[in-house]
């Protein structure tokens, strides 16, 4: 987990299969706090189901989920914390 | 010439290394902080079923005669200067170094945490814990139970289930179930958390009538009550609280800084096992930070990269694991699974369960490589099939 010049928290599961993304998001929610926007990367097609679940029960809010070259790329604004 | 290879840790990843590299090439030390090696599985059976076996054996038992086995904590290690410090103020310089070190539990995560364990005892800590859990659960009249997880990193990954099926297990033989609720809690979306082992393991626990709360992920517990409060908000009241604390790597300070994760899990190329940034350090077992399992199957297949490595064979390690599942009254199942093939759905059976159980026996001699054939076509022969392009690429956090 890297945090970048700009606020966001970058987390890069690439090359992680299931359950490595969402283990790695929970950990960084774990450290996060309101208004924090964490960037998720991952290669595990899994993430886009188990994200979508993990926002609605969360309360936080997925901003984009967009692919290239089968890299996921999920942004989240932490709303609830 | 011998060149010096330093060990730091004397659990299964080091004592398997130590075991298996020529001694005319290396000159070996294991910096070891325990004295026992703890055949860590069995603390399953002694919180569960008060297993009562030979579970600890002693580290020098289990190291050739030419390994120099030291027992002190090693502080500090500095991957530039190629040297490893202990709170003894012991230095160790060496040419290669394995980091060994596993992880442990820390109950400081998660405020509350603490009383519960103390109170009621866990099964991934420690002997004496885990004997603490048998006697409230032998001991428990009736009434709710929660199980699961404190943290998304765990310790072998089916070992809450397995927790949970034999505390079913056990009420059912004490004639309890009836009067008890089970409820297990898990951070993950689903009970296990690779999908397609929870296509099984999902309709035995409605069979067994076990609650599942998902996205619970333990943030406080109120040890007053007995309440479990989770970060998305939910709550669990219980009378016996079961919590695997969360897991850090082991407090070592390393130079550079940036070799270890926020928990201290050492950051590792995850085929050639080197840490971080270096050529001459490899981390193996729980201590690093490989997106696999954490468990015994892959510690074992680690360390034999790395040994094959430092004896001028360049191995890679495949992300294989292989990890026994008990999943209570006489059967279990076998979770396979590498960073290219899926897990795929296994059959429960007895003999998977009777495997699970012949497990410590196994272990002893593996350690020491007296079973490295048998080992290796057990491996050849459940070796899982990559994924094909067209399907999901599964789990090897098996
Ligand atoms: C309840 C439970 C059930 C399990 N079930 C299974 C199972 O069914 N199948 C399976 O494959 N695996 C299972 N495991 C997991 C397995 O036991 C571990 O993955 C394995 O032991 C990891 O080996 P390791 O060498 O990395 O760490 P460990 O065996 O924990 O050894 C770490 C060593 O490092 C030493 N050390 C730590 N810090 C320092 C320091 N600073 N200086 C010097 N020495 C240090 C320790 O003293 C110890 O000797 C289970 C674990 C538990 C707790």
């Amino acid at each position: 987990m890297d945090e970048t010049t700009t606020g966001r928290i970058l987390i890069d599961s690439t090359g992680s299969p299931c359950p490595g993304p969402i283990t790695d998001l929970a950990l960084a929610y774990r450290r996060s706090k309101v208004g924090d926007l964490l960037e998720l990367w991952a290669t595990d097609p899994g993430i886009r189901t188990d994200v979508r679940a993990w926002a609605a029960k969360t309360g936080n809010e997925i901003l984009s989920i967009s692919d290239s070259d089968g890299k996921i790329v999920v942004v989240i604004r932490i709303a609830k914390r | 010439m011998q060149k010096k290879l330093l060990i730091i840790g004397g659990g299964s990843a080091g004592t398997i290394l130590a075991n298996s590299l020529d001694r005319r090439d290396f000159e070996i030390s294991v910096v070891s902080s325990s004295f026992g090696h703890l055949f860590q599985p069995a603390l399953l059976y002694v919180a569960f079923t008060n297993v009562k076996s030979h579970i600890v054996r002693d580290e020098r038992s289990l190291l050739p005669p030419h390994v120099n086995l030291i027992h002190d904590q090693i502080t500090a290690v500095d991957l530039n200067e190629q040297r490893a410090t202990s709170a003894n103020g012991a230095v160790f310089p060496y040419d290669y170094l394995v980091i060994a070190t596993g992880m442990r539990t820390d109950t400081s995560q998660i405020p509350g945490l603490s009383e519960i364990n103390e109170k009621y005892g866990d099964y991934h800590s420690s002997i004496a814990r885990a004997q603490r859990l048998w006697k409230r659960l032998d001991s428990f009249p009736g009434g709710t139970i929660a199980l699961g997880q404190g943290s998304p990193i765990i310790k072998c990954p089916p070992s809450p289930l397995e927790g949970i099926f034999l505390t079913d297990e056990l009420l059912r033989k004490k004639g309890l179930r009836d009067k008890s609720r089970l409820i297990f809690f898990t951070p993950f979306p689903r009970a296990y958390s690779a999908s397609p082992m929870n296509e099984i393991v999902e309709p035995l626990l409605q069979e067994h009538g076990i609650e599942v709360l998902t996205f619970f992920d333990l943030d406080h517990i109120d040890p007053a009550t007995n309440t479990l409060y989770s970060i998305e908000g939910d709550k669990i009241e219980c009378d016996l609280p079961i919590v695997i604390p969360p897991f850090k790597g082991a407090e070592i300070e390393y130079l550079p800084v940036d070799v270890v994760d926020p928990d201290n899990f050492v950051i590792t190329d995850k085929e050639t096992l080197r840490v971080k940034g270096t050529f001459n350090a490899f981390a193996v077992g729980d201590a690093s930070n490989l997106p696999t399992s954490k468990a015994g199957v892959g510690t074992h297949l680690q360390a034999k990269v790395v040994a094959k490595t430092l004896s001028g064979h360049p191995a890679k390690f495949d992300g294989r694991t292989s990890c026994p599942f008990d999943l209570g009254n006489g059967r279990g199942v076998f979770v396979n699974g590498s960073y290219e093939a899926p897990v795929t759905k296994a059959r429960p059976t007895r003999t998977n369960h009777l495997m699970k159980m012949a497990f410590e026996r196994i272990y002893w001699s593996s350690l020491r490589g007296r079973l490295d054939p048998v080992m290796d076509a057990y491996f050849a022969l459940t070796r899982p099939r990559p994924a094909s392009k067209e399907q999901e690429p599964a789990s090897t956090n098996v």
